[in-house]
């Protein structure tokens, strides 16, 4: 086994401390118009995740996050109003068949890179943007797409999670794991793969590695932590739109991906808050929720200019700063 | 042993290799030859970066070509490249285990491997050091090491003392000599560094615009006036 599989980092136990904070803290403090933000921020923060994972590991970029959310939630759907399954199988099922399409996405996908792979993944998810605005999301109707017009059959919520803020907290617990199921990957043999094919795809095949397979393999790592994701966003609501899924989401999803830093924990959290709670605070405030586009122009700007890392990477260079002239006035 | 049967690459009208062939027997053997004289291609040929047009290459009795590059590398075979490939967001340990990660070995025994050659090259206190804080010879040194795990064949080293000094150079020479009793593997060098390849390699092959002109005991070879004639650009001599 390797051991530094469980090394905890400052920056994972920072991790970690925020997770619970947030698990205890903001069910208790937040109204029903905040629960729903910051569920749906939690849950796109575990998206955000996986985009961000595949391009600060491989440097792939992938334009279709959403799309394969989308996959997810309706795979949940689907099997909601078909069988009498727990939540908790039909969402591992989602993320299982999302990985599934990752992979195939990943087969045309594998032989480009940079813009041209971005370019394909941007038509993968314009594709599923019109399938799901064709045959939109199952409701409890008959036959394959299961959509009926009128009121939606009800959605089994998770047993653990009854109520909108026990909902926050499952929703939070599911995120955490996804954010440790990646860092696991990337501490052991797929992340020391990933790491030598980034440097050069030529020098991990002379290590003996086999670019094609880790490759696919992070497209279905991605796609499933997608698929959960999608699932979540279906449970906490119980029906899904196919506004939700447009392609344009995925750009915005990698672009605040950048934004926040895609290579830290704190990097997707900034991402989401960005990408769902700022639209809700100006709302709030009674502004347009457009401006929103604006400042994530400028943060855009900002992370291109300034940040390689995004602005998480900021954060942690100056808690390192810091902390080390505490260090030095000690010495 | 590695035998190179009539290789010929052509990249459009270019022919890059014409017809190479060698048997590489000794322990440590070097390829040299002037600058496009087809080194790095013919290198690039055996560990699958370039599809030769015709001819064939076999490791220990088997065929080469055939394999993907990444199943070359499970077979035994090593290569580095002019620019050493070191991830810096591995630790030295991590860049070495990468090498062995496919096989199915018990973890520890991958470790103690990578722990072992990481003593052999002098990087064993150093191995928990992240690759972007590493020195140019450290970067070098630890290809080095990941060249030497699990079992390898042939390890093929492109330019390895390319950038490094004087001593630096002299100590990697050292490094090289030892492979062979260390892992049993056969080490084939390209390098312009003629003071090192006359030093170490028993035997060497010379390349000029994609033909060989010479092959054979290092000393014989250096010796031959077609061999000079390349090197120093002057009249080619009668055959």
């Amino acid at each position: 086994m390797d051991r530094s599989l469980l090394r905890i980092t400052p920056s994972g136990a920072a991790g970690l401390i925020f997770a619970a904070a947030s698990f205890v803290f903001l069910p208790m403090v937040l109204g029903s118009y905040w629960l729903a933000i910051f569920t749906s921020a939690a849950i796109f923060a575990m998206a955000i995740s996986g985009v961000a994972f595949m391009y600060a590991r491989l440097g792939m970029v992938s334009l279709t996050q959403v799309g394969l959310m989308g996959i997810g939630g309706w795979v949940t759907l689907r099997l909601n109003y078909l069988w009498d399954m727990p939540f908790e199988v039909n969402m591992v099922l989602a993320a299982l068949a999302t990985m599934i399409c990752g992979w195939i996405l990943a087969l045309p996908a594998l032989r480009m890179r940079g813009l041209y792979l971005a370019l394909v993944t941007l038509m993968a998810a314009g594709g599923l943007e019109i399938l799901f605005a064709t045959y939109q999301f199952p409701n409890g109707g008959e036959g394959f797409w299961g959509v009926k017009i009128g009121s939606n059959a009800p959605f089994r919520r998770p047993a653990l999670a009854q109520t909108p803020e026990a909902y926050l907290r499952y929703v939070i617990v599911v995120a955490t794991l996804g954010f440790l199921f990646i860092e696991g990957q990337r501490r052991l043999f797929p992340g020391r793969a990933w790491a030598l094919i980034r440097r050069s795809e030529a020098a991990a095949m002379a290590a003996g590695v086999n670019v094609t397979l880790y490759k696919t393999w992070a497209f279905g790592i991605a796609g499933a932590i997608a698929g959960a994701s999608g699932a979540l966003l279906a449970g906490s609501l119980g029906l899904l739109d196919d506004g939700t899924f447009r392609s344009s989401e995925s750009i915005m999803l990698f672009a605040l991906a950048v934004v926040g830093g895609a290579r830290f924990w704190l990097g997707a959290v900034i991402a989401a808050v960005l990408f769902r709670v700022l639209p809700g605070l100006l709302n709030t405030w009674g502004v347009d929720t457009d401006l929103a586009f604006v400042i994530f122009g400028a943060g855009l700007l900002h992370a291109l200019i300034t940040a390689p890392n995004g602005i998480a990477g900021q954060i942690f260079d100056l808690v390192a700063n810091l902390r080390g002239k505490k260090g030095k006035t000690h010495d | 042993m590695i035998d190179i049967d009539a290789i010929t690459v052509r990249f459009g009208g270019l022919v890059a290799l014409n017809e190479v062939s060698a048997t590489l027997s000794a322990p440590v053997a070097g390829i040299i030859g002037p600058n496009g004289a087809g080194k790095t291609t013919l290198m690039n040929v055996v560990s699958g970066f370039i599809t030769a047009h015709s001819g064939r290459v076999m490791v220990e009795g088997q065929d080469f070509l055939a394999l993907a590059p990444h199943r070359r590398a499970q077979k035994g075979l090593r290569r580095s490249f002019q620019k050493e490939q070191i991830a810096d967001d591995l630790t030295v340990l991590e860049n070495v285990l990468v090498q062995t990660d496919w096989s199915l070995t018990g973890w520890s025994a991958k470790r103690a491997e990578a722990m072992d050659m990481l003593a052999v090259v002098g990087l064993a206190d150093r191995a928990d050091k992240i690759g972007g804080a590493l020195s140019g010879f450290e970067r070098r040194l630890t290809d080095v090491a990941r060249c030497m795990v699990g079992k390898p064949h042939l390890i093929m080293f492109d330019e390895p003392a390319g950038g490094l000094s004087v001593d630096e150079t002299r100590q990697l020479g050292d490094l090289i000599v030892q492979i062979h009793t260390l892992t049993g593997a056969q080490t084939v060098i390209i390098d312009h560094d003629v003071e090192l390849i006359s030093r170490i390699c028993a035997e060497t092959l010379v390349l000029d615009f994609g033909r060989r002109i010479a092959f054979g005991p290092t000393a014989d070879v250096l010796a031959d006036p077609r061999v000079k004639a390349a090197y120093l650009g002057t009249e080619e001599v009668a055959q």
